[in-house]
């Protein structure tokens, strides 16, 4: 009996050995794999920082208006996050590698499901900047316009602009990315419908004599006249 | 350079032959004013021109009122009766669509290119509705350089000197400043200049830029100071100018004529920063400077313009204005009153930081000039406010005063100038 009960261990102890063996190259290789991705992401980071750095990306994010908005996000300057995003795409993309190569069922294919993500993840990053951007120079636009034209509550008027173009960049990048596609598209059809139904109702019943007028000048072909304060500024 | 002119345009240059004086109207839908102007050019070229070869060219951007045929047909005949005396030299009338860049700068430089082909000898321009322009305008402005030798003729009109702010307050003080010659009306379209300046002019690689097509006027002006060209100024008179529905309102007439003196500082810094102290321009015609008859105005909406501005241009003000000139102008704003306290030394210190954040381009560049307008507003009110019902001599000490303030100040600006170039 106690023989049979010694052959049993001995041979969970070989299986074990034998399975260390065969896995313990694996978890040197993992190691490796993520100590050079970390090296490799390090460098990228760095790169990217020091080329944006040159050609200026800082100025271009300051005259823009990025740079504000990443300040107020508490966000560190354009170049320096695009820095550790690279960092942090480089690193991750050789962290899944690695797991990849311990060769557990269940994560092999995460590092090629990474890979396939990172195009749709820079796409949808782009959008999402290029809304900013957008917003932020209509937002400045349509407040100047606003207070040149004495209009009562321009800020009001500048700020929905903003919020209006910021959510449809982010409905855009979000749809791009495929994050949640359906409860993205389904939340921002509702909400964009509901303001604008809102805008119409509001109009409608406050704004109903402008908009005939508006309309009756239009068709009269009669030119609106600039705001004038009565002086010859030359 | 032919081809800038049409091939119609170049039959009737060619018939022309070489002139002495070539004088200038761009026109668009000008017909209620572009006969008296053309009138009152004929009875100078057959007046104190009656000797030399002198030819006016319309250049007509698309009229459709009949302006070109006014201006062919402008008679020097009233009632019948001869008003001028004949000229001894034939006077030429060329009347030319103008088909090139829109705007004034492409006309111009049509009217340099035929100017150069007609080898004249000074070279003229004139607002086609321009209602108090006189016979002695021209030979006011063209003698010089026809007789004299003057590169570049501007004109001074007489005013009261609370009329024209965005000439006074703002043009006026800057361009003395940064080019240090004391040019009374940078801003103005009438000119007249030598046809070495125009040739100067015409091979300038800035044609094409967009601001020209607005801002030519200011560009003309300080080109030719910061050229070396000899430069006067003549005395004209009051200067009135028809009303027109196509004019634009103040923050699209900012937007031109800041915008484009902006650029021009920005063109000519290499001549400008390293100046000091300013020099009067040769006065070339007697006459008074300052109309005592001001039209009082109420500063009122404009001070209501300049809080409200500056209460919701915050986010925008403070990436252009350092913090303690936004600060000052924001306890200016908050003082209760009918006009705002905004004095030579803030004025002076924000129009610099604005020139400078234009320089280094901290936002769209529009965005940046239209959120001047508020400060604008506020400072010309504060002006009509401390100046109202004084006499024109004590409100023109002021105007020099604000210049003086801008010599002053001048250091300062190229130091943040320089700096920010650096950044």
């Amino acid at each position: 009996m106690a023989e049979i009960f010694l052959d049993i261990l001995r041979e969970t102890w070989a299986n074990y050995a034998s399975a260390a063996r065969a896995f313990l190259p694996r978890i040197l290789a993992m190691l490796s794999i993520v100590l050079v991705g970390w090296l490799l992401a390090l460098l990228l980071g760095f790169l990217t920082r020091k080329v944006l750095g040159w050609i200026r990306v800082e100025r271009l994010s300051e005259r823009t208006g990025t740079s504000e908005l990443l300040k107020r996000a508490d966000l560190p300057p354009a170049n320096h996050l695009a820095g550790t995003v690279v960092f942090w795409l480089v690193f991750v993309g050789f962290l899944l590698s690695g797991l990849d190569a311990l060769g557990f069922q269940g994560v092999e294919g995460l590092f090629s499901d990474f890979v396939r993500f990172i195009p749709r993840l820079i796409v949808g990053v782009f959008i999402l900047l290029a809304g900013l951007l957008v917003a932020n120079f209509a937002w400045r636009a349509c407040l100047l316009a606003g207070v040149n034209a004495h209009l009562s509550g321009s800020r009001l008027l500048a700020g929905g602009v903003r919020i209006l173009i910021m959510v449809l960049a982010a409905a855009m990048a979000l749809d791009q990315i495929g994050i949640a596609r359906g409860v993205v598209l389904t939340a921002f059809a509702m909400s964009f419908g509901a303001v604008m139904l809102a805008v119409a109702i509001a109009f409608g019943i406050a704004g109903a004599g402008l908009a005939r007028r508006l309309v009756e000048d239009q068709l009269a072909g009669k030119e609106k006249k600039p705001p004038s304060d009565g002086m010859s500024h030359l | 350079m032919e081809s800038l002119l049409s091939d119609d345009l170049l039959r009737q240059l060619m018939a022309a032959g070489q002139v002495d004086v070539v004088v200038g109207v761009p026109t668009l839908n000008n017909a209620s004013t572009v006969g008296a102007v053309v009138h009152e050019v004929h009875l100078a070229f057959t007046g104190p021109f009656k000797r030399d070869r002198t030819v006016l060219i319309n250049f007509d951007a698309g009229s459709e009122d009949n302006t070109p045929d006014l201006v062919r047909r402008a008679s020097l005949v009233e009632s019948e009766t001869l008003v001028a005396p004949e000229a001894f030299r034939t006077v030429h009338r060329i009347s030319s669509p103008y088909h090139g860049r829109p705007g004034k700068g492409g006309t111009l430089r049509a009217l340099f290119a035929a100017a150069e082909l007609l080898d004249a000898k000074a070279v003229a321009l004139f607002d086609p509705d321009v209602t108090s322009l006189r016979a002695d305008w021209v030979a006011r402005l063209v003698r010089p350089v026809y007789r004299d030798g003057f590169d570049y003729v501007a004109p001074a009109f007489t005013r009261h000197p609370t009329e024209g702010p965005l000439v006074t307050q703002l043009a006026r003080p800057l361009v003395r400043a940064a080019y240090g010659h004391r040019m009374l009306e940078p801003l103005s379209s009438e000119f007249a200049c030598s046809l070495r300046f125009a040739s100067h002019c015409l091979a300038q690689d800035v044609w094409s830029s967009p601001f020209l097509s607005y801002g030519v006027d200011i560009w003309l002006a300080t080109t030719a100071l910061a050229g070396g060209f000899r430069c006067g100024e003549a005395v004209l008179g009051p200067r009135v100018q028809a009303p027109s529905a196509e004019r634009p309102g103040l923050p699209e007439l900012f937007r031109q004529v800041v915008g484009a003196l902006f650029t021009c500082l920005e063109m000519h810094q290499s001549y400008w920063l390293g100046r000091e102290g300013s020099q009067p321009l040769a006065r070339l015609s007697d006459g008074p400077l300052w109309n005592p008859e001001g039209t009082a105005l109420d500063p009122a909406p404009l001070t209501e313009s300049f809080r409200s501005g500056i209460r919701d241009l915050r986010p925008v003000l403070e990436r252009i204005l350092e913090a303690d000139t936004l600060a000052e102008a924001e306890r200016v704003a908050a003082v209760e009153g009918s006009a705002p306290d905004f004095g030579d030394a803030l004025w002076t210190q924000t129009l610099t930081q604005f020139a400078a954040a234009h320089h280094r381009e901290v936002m769209h560049r529009d965005h940046l000039i239209r959120a001047l307008v508020p400060l604008y507003l506020g400072r010309t009110a504060a002006f009509l406010s401390e100046n109202a019902g004084r006499e024109a001599a004590a409100v023109e000490e002021r105007l020099e005063a604000l210049n003086l303030e801008f010599e002053k100040h001048k250091p300062q600006f190229v130091r943040r100038w320089k700096a920010e170039q650096g950044s």
